[in-house]
């Protein structure tokens, strides 16, 4: 059974404009880490009843379905959940200098976040293996304090 | 009036869902399937439901999503229960109309895009318009009939929490004085924007009677769907409605629905949906809509009350309007209704659509009585 | 509890990058059409529709309220649902339980994808674009990769991750990624409704670079347009209108939290850990009456966009122990004639027309029960019990369907 494509039809071009929804963020949480970035300290939220550690903080806990307005601070050492080192772009052209960007999650807390490691050959990449931050000189209030993460 | 909620989406179901479960005394662990509701190009993210299930409630637990509009959901929600498979069910649906620079585009997007999205005429307000008058044309009516029915849905709005379009004592008059927004549809006798959501906990039998003193029973079920092109539609009429309210009809073993149904909540999105909807529902005689509207008929205290909610032009949150209409039955049926309320209502219709003009119809016969 | 089986399944003539002759709703309803053949049935015996897609990806809203004509929906009951990737399972599901329900008897289900209409990244960005929004406003530099992140992975995304969390929790090696994808590969060879079907050998897939080690090219799925549609029945109908059946004996479906992208709320889920994949398997296994997957399950059509998943699947769903699953594919037990044929079709790894993907895996382990696969990649042995699953959103849906030879219940 061969299936053999039919004749081209006729091509129409469409647009979806997207551009038009206004969404309303809870930045809580946000402010809450970007503020404690400009000191060079990460603080998340607590859920009071099971414990669990959130940075950046949502307002409430997921699974215990209650609200949380807790203040914690972690520390902004950490430990690889686990890593990836980009190698070349989606269309297969490699890229100028391989990338190792990692899940790390910070002493203290629960959850993990995004960044990219330095100063090692990816080769020696381990989950497990535990990392620094390093912050930028001037600190503003941003997520973009933190430059980048060390082994240590 | 503006129809904004004023909060993330994610708040707005949390705290929504999480007083539902209050009110009942139960947790999120005590439900046994999520039924979400909402539309990808109404709250403008691609999977609409990935951040909607932390809110619910839904985190490690069995969940599903609806893309039809809220009626469906909840007929789906209680499938799955009728399977055996589960208790109770979640249904939960959001919209956010009015944080939404151009709401019709998520109605304008359903066009076949090889044409009548190219041609540029239909969109949501014109084809409502050729609705509008094939109806009228069709029962030889003018314009103060969809007035009188605007202004009575109005009327009630006043008298509902949830209303974003309301006047307490509006009159067709006031209708007829506001601006056309696509002749012969006038503005107030189309839906407001509105953000919202509408949350429900549906469950089996025993489990039912556990969690409240009055549970509201689904009696009966029923959707059916017409052919996507307009013109090849009788557009006074509503076929898929008709069908559809046959179905649930029969399944609830009503055989007289104007006799023995005491309210209706119809989602109709433009005053003239109203009677096209009625009738097919057999809640009045087709073309009767002059007659119903000077006698008062549709009215609160009148023989067949449509909407004392004020329906869609008192709210209308997209994807889950028809669990607002369920929810306003609900409220009729348990005798919360407040100024609104049917005296005496023990069975009621709920309504809802999708699609330009109602091509697709869902109904559902709710009542007091288990039986 | 209602018996319900599928009776018959219909594909489009191909899945493949471009259908250039065919629009959308012309492309549905081959399926549709093929579904009527291969069963013998018409649409006066279908009593209602279910239908799922991600609407984003060609940006048509409810593009089966367009389609109703060409589906032969007109007049029946009809639901619309998505899930995200796993959309082809909800809308089987929903199937199922219209006519589980009690109030349905012959129900069809109808999957598709044509993302060659569409822009799909905008399709994929749309799932986190406000919450990226936010996040750039906050400083985040997101694809830079300086600072405080939560996109990474580069084109592969979470997927990179997911894959080194489970070569380190399995003791797997990358080698062992490229030796399941060249093994699916060669399957999708056999199988004439696959998308990339040229036979593969590991060296050809070590030949094409890494994107995010340890994923490759050679790792990573096509998107294809095509369409699938199932065809599921009572107990009593399957009687009277199919001359075989695959029963659906257990359903199952789980949600987590959205694992990436999910930075302004937290994230706290590693992809790899999958714990709503385990609850929905527990849950269609103990309804399917299986009670040891590892012995009782004869085939799996796992949902794998990328090909470490086939081997972190087998593990989360039951089917052998933590660490196993490539101490299987090196004994040859995942091979089309070994002992847990997995992934026969090729998988989701060389056929990817995303609405349907997740129902795809349903439908080859009915074709396979059936013994109705055309092409070359029937399973040597009977089927008794066979396991699909789906997974979508942001690694957080997942969806199971086991099926059996023979109506089982718990």
């Amino acid at each position: 059974m061969t299936f053999e494509m039919g004749e081209e039809t006729r091509i129409v071009q469409g647009m979806w404009d997207i551009s038009t929804y206004q969404y309303m963020i809870d930045g809580r949480g946000m402010k809450l880490l970007v503020d404690s970035m400009k000191e060079k300290k990460i603080r998340g939220i607590k859920c009071s009843n099971c414990g669990t550690v959130y940075v950046p903080g949502p307002t409430f806990c997921r699974k215990c379905y209650i609200d949380c307005d807790e203040v914690v601070e972690v520390q902004d050492t950490g430990e690889v959940m686990s890593f990836a080192v980009e190698m070349a772009d989606v269309r297969g052209n490699p890229v100028e200098e391989f990338k190792l960007t990692a899940m790390i999650k910070l002493d203290g807390a629960d959850t993990w976040i995004i960044g990219t490691i330095t100063g090692i050959d990816w080769k020696d990449a381990r989950i497990g293996m535990r990392v620094k931050t390093i912050w930028v000189d001037e600190p503003v209030g941003s997520l973009s304090d933190i430059d980048r993460f060390e082994a240590i | 009036m503006s129809g904004s909620i004023g909060m993330p989406r994610e708040r707005m179901l949390f705290e929504l869902v999480k007083g539902l479960y209050d009110q009942l005394g139960i947790t999120r662990h005590d439900i046994g399937t999520f039924v979400l509701n909402s539309n990808d190009f109404e709250v403008g993210h691609t999977i609409a439901n990935v951040f909607e299930d932390t809110p619910v409630g839904a985190y490690m637990k069995d969940e599903t999503h609806v893309d039809s509009e809220g009626l469906w959901a909840t007929t789906y929600a209680a499938m799955r229960i009728m399977s055996g498979n589960y208790e109770t069910a979640l249904v939960v649906g959001n919209s956010s109309g009015a944080s939404t620079m151009r709401p019709y585009l998520m109605m304008d997007y359903q066009l076949d895009p090889t044409i009548d999205r190219q041609a540029g005429l239909l969109n949501e307000l014109s084809t409502a318009a050729l609705q509008a008058r094939a109806f009228l044309d069709k029962y030889g009516l003018d314009e103060d009939v969809l007035n009188q029915i605007a202004a009575r849905n109005l009327r009630n709005a006043a008298m509902n929490p949830n209303a974003v379009q309301f006047k307490a004592d509006a009159t067709a008059g006031d209708v007829l004085e506001s601006e056309y927004l696509y002749e012969p549809l006038r503005k107030l006798q189309c839906y407001p924007f509105s953000d919202g959501a509408c949350a429900m906990v549906l469950a089996s039998g025993d489990r039912a009677k556990e969690l409240t003193d009055k549970p509201v029973w689904i009696k009966g079920m029923g959707n059916s769907v017409e052919t996507y092109y307009i013109g090849e539609r009788d557009l006074g009429s509503s076929r898929s409605a008709k069908m559809a309210a046959e179905r649930a009809y029969k399944m609830a073993g009503i055989s007289d629905p104007a006799k023995q149904l005491d309210v209706a909540e119809v989602a109709a999105k433009f005053a003239h949906q109203e009677p096209i909807l009625a009738e097919a529902l057999g809640l009045f005689e087709e073309g009767s809509a002059a007659r119903v509207a000077t006698d008062g008929l549709a009215d609160i205290g009148g023989s067949m009350p449509i909407c004392p909610s004020g329906g869609g032009l008192g709210a209308y949150v997209f994807t889950a309007n028809g669990l607002v209409r369920v929810a306003e039955c609900f409220r009729q049926l348990t005798g919360t209704a407040g100024d609104a309320q049917v005296s005496g209502a023990k069975t009621a219709v709920a309504h809802g659509q999708d699609g330009l003009c109602a091509q697709h119809n869902a109904v559902m016969v709710l009542s007091t009585e288990e039986g | 509890m209602r018996d319900v089986g599928i009776i018959g399944v219909g594909y489009t003539p191909v899945f493949v990058s471009k259908r250039k002759d065919v629009n959308i709703s012309e492309m549905i309803s081959e399926a549709v059409d093929a579904a009527f053949r291969n069963t013998n049935l018409t649409p006066d015996d279908i009593d209602a529709i279910t239908y799922g897609n991600m609407e984003t990806f060609e940006g048509v809203n409810m593009p089966h309220l367009w389609g109703a004509d060409h589906c032969r929906a007109i007049d029946k009951p009809y639901m619309r649902i998505a899930t995200g990737g796993t959309t082809g399972m909800s809308t089987l599901h929903s199937a199922y339980y219209h006519v589980a329900s009690g109030m349905h008897d012959v129900v069809m289900a109808i999957t598709w994808e044509k993302q060659s209409e569409g822009d799909s990244q905008v399709g994929l960005g749309g799932i986190v674009m406000p919450e990226a929004v936010c996040m750039a406003q906050f400083g985040m530099d997101l694809f830079g990769g300086k600072g405080m992140g939560a996109m990474g992975g580069g084109s592969t995304g979470a997927a990179a991750y997911q894959a080194t969390s489970y070569l380190h929790h399995s003791g797997a090696s990358p080698e062992h990624i490229d030796k399941m994808a060249a093994l699916e590969r060669s399957n999708a060879a056999l199988n004439p409704y696959a998308h990339l079907r040229k036979k593969t050998t590991v060296e050809d897939i070590q030949a094409t670079p890494f994107i995010a080690w340890p994923l490759r090219f050679g790792h990573t799925c096509p998107t294809s347009d095509g369409a699938t549609v199932v065809i599921v029945a009572s107990g009593d109908k399957v009687e009277k209108l199919a001359d075989s059946v695959a029963w659906i004996n257990g359903v199952g479906c789980g949600t987590s939290d959205p694992a990436t992208g999910n930075f302004i709320e937290g994230q706290i889920t590693d992809p790899a850990e999958q714990e709503a994949a385990k609850m929905a398997a527990a849950k269609a296994f103990a309804m399917a009456g299986i009670k040891d997957p590892k012995k009782e399950i004869d085939m799996a059509e796992m949902y794998n966009g990328f090909a470490h998943q086939s081997l972190m699947w087998l593990e989360k769903l039951g089917l052998c122990d933590e660490g196993q699953a490539h101490v299987m594919l090196d004994r040859g037990a995942l091979n089309i004639d070994g002992e847990l044929p997995t992934n026969a079709s090729g998988g989701v790894f060389s056929t990817n027309a995303i609405g349907a993907s997740a129902m795809n895996r349903p439908a080859e382990c009915a074709l396979q029960i059936m013994r109705k696969i055309e092409g070359g990649h029937q399973i040597p042995k009977k089927i008794k019990n066979a396991v699909s699953h789906g997974w979508g959103g942001m690694f957080q849906y997942v969806t199971v369907t086991v099926l059996g030879d023979e109506p089982r219940h718990g």
